[in-house]
This record gives C-alpha cells, structure tokens and sequence, in this order.
C-alpha cells in the first residue's frame, strides 16, 4: 500500500540573513535580530545595515553609531572601535524554503 | 510611539520573563517604564544570606548608550554604597557598556555584595571594618538584612536623607 501525495500548490518564501558570522543573532545593543529593525528604522535590509569591527563583532550601524559618539570603543571587548572595511563583513546569505500550502505557517 | 530606550526596555522585562536571573527581581511601574523597582535577594552562603534589598533604577530616553541611575531605597551596609543608597560600581561610570541590560545590571550589583571592592570606599567605616574587623562587619550586615526583612511592612524608604 502507498500513500501517494499531490502537492497541488506552494509558496516561495524567500528568508535571509546577514551572513553566519553574526553572534547569536542579536544586536547586542538594541537587543533586536539582525535581520530587524533598529530603533527609527522601519524596514529591514538596507535601512538597517550591520556592520562589522576589526574586532568582528557586529551590530547594527544604526546602534553602533550612537554609541560611538558618546565612547570610542567596542561594546563588547572594549577594543578601540575601527569599522572592518571589507565591505561590511561577511557576505550575506540567502536561501529559499519551499513551503507547501497545506501547512498553515506565519 | 516608543522610544529607541522604551523599545529596549521592554526587550529587557520580556528576557527578564523568560530568562530570569536567579536571585534577582524587577519590574517597571506602570505608569514609567523608565523607572523601576527591583529587589536583589541577598546571595546564600554569605553574611547577606535572607536579605531583601529594594532599589530603583532610573533611565532616561539614552539608554542604552547611557547607565540608568541606580540606588538601594533599603538601608545598606557596605564599602562601596554610600548612606544614601547609590552605588560605587565601575559598570554603572565609566565601565558602562550598551550591552549590559537589566539582569546584567542587577546580577552585577547581586555580586558586588558579598565581593566588596574596598579600594574603592563609600562608605569609610564599613570599609574599614570589612579590612580590619571582618566579625564586626559580618555583624553590621546582619542589621541590615534583619531590618530588610522590617522594611518588607513599611513601604516608606529607608534611605537617608543626601548629605
Ligand atoms: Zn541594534
Ligand atoms: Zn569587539
């Protein structure tokens, strides 16, 4: 006996990330995932970008900014804070989900 | 609409909730968020042992890239808190980090209790006692954690009035 299963319909969904080098995925400074909004940025992706130090820690270049200006350092090490030049990091990784309609997921 | 500190805020009590440290309680009133009540219990094992200790932490609109204002409203013994309940802490000046959240925060000051830093003293006479008298300093924070346990009644803060 087999049971046979007709996917008659799915959706794409397309999910991405800034790169696997990212620490727990939260911005230590906003406490907010990467891939979120900063404070005062409404859409994620290039409104909110992250950004790296020399030290490889990262944080959204919103957040980092603001600390900047009132101590030059990394939150985290305390090293002085230079801005990794490298094109912000890490590339960003994209992949895709295939996600059948039959399953209710938000 | 809420503030990039409100914001972080919230983010702190839902990791409270969900993550909470032990030892340590807080909430935010319900009328300011940027201003709330906590309780460090006093660590086990040390002459602190049983002690509820109240403080009350307030923000401002830079937090996180600011230290909130932090003080015991319970009357405290202690080389490094002064009469009137504020803290000598490196954390709280110029050791600040936007990094560090509520729990960091309390669970760092839980710690300072029972590890004083009497290079740094607030409080010259329990520093010196800690130093030199260590079985009448144990003593002396005895006091406090028994009239923590009186203050649990009377809702009116102990704390002295600033010199
Ligand atoms: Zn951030
Ligand atoms: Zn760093």
């Amino acid at each position: 006996m087999s049971l046979k299963v007709t996917i008659k319909r799915w959706n794409a969904v397309a999910r991405w990330t800034w790169g696997d080098h990212v620490d727990g995925d939260v911005c230590g400074i906003c406490q907010m995932p990467f891939e979120g909004c900063p404070p005062g940025v409404k859409f994620p992706g290039d409104g909110a970008p992250v950004v790296w130090g020399k030290c490889a820690h990262a944080f959204h270049l919103q957040c980092i900014s603001q600390w900047l200006t009132s101590k030059n350092s990394c939150p985290i090490c305390r090293r002085e804070w230079e801005f990794e030049s490298s094109q912000g990091g890490p590339p960003v990784s994209f992949f895709l989900l295939f996600q059948p309609t039959t399953h209710s997921f938000r | 609409m809420s503030s990039a500190a409100r914001r972080r805020l919230v983010r702190d009590f839902r990791r409270l909730q969900s993550d909470p440290p032990s030892g340590v309680t807080a909430a935010p009133l319900d009328s300011n968020i940027l201003v709330w009540q906590a309780v460090i219990f006093g660590p086990d094992d040390t002459p602190w042992e049983g002690g509820t200790f109240k403080l009350e932490l307030s923000f401002t609109e830079d937090y996180p890239n600011k230290a909130p204002s932090v003080r015991f409203v319970t009357r405290i013994f202690h080389p490094n808190i002064y009469n009137d309940g504020q803290i000598c802490l490196d954390i709280l000046q110029n050791q600040w980090s936007p990094i560090y959240d509520i729990s960091a925060i309390l669970t760092s000051i839980q710690s300072l209790l029972s590890d004083p830093n009497p290079a740094s003293p607030a409080n010259s006479e329990a520093s010196r006692l800690y130093c030199e008298n260590r079985r009448e300093y144990n003593r002396r924070v005895r006091e406090v954690v028994e009239q923590s346990w009186l203050d649990e009644e009377d809702t009116t803060p102990a704390a002295a009035p600033a010199p």
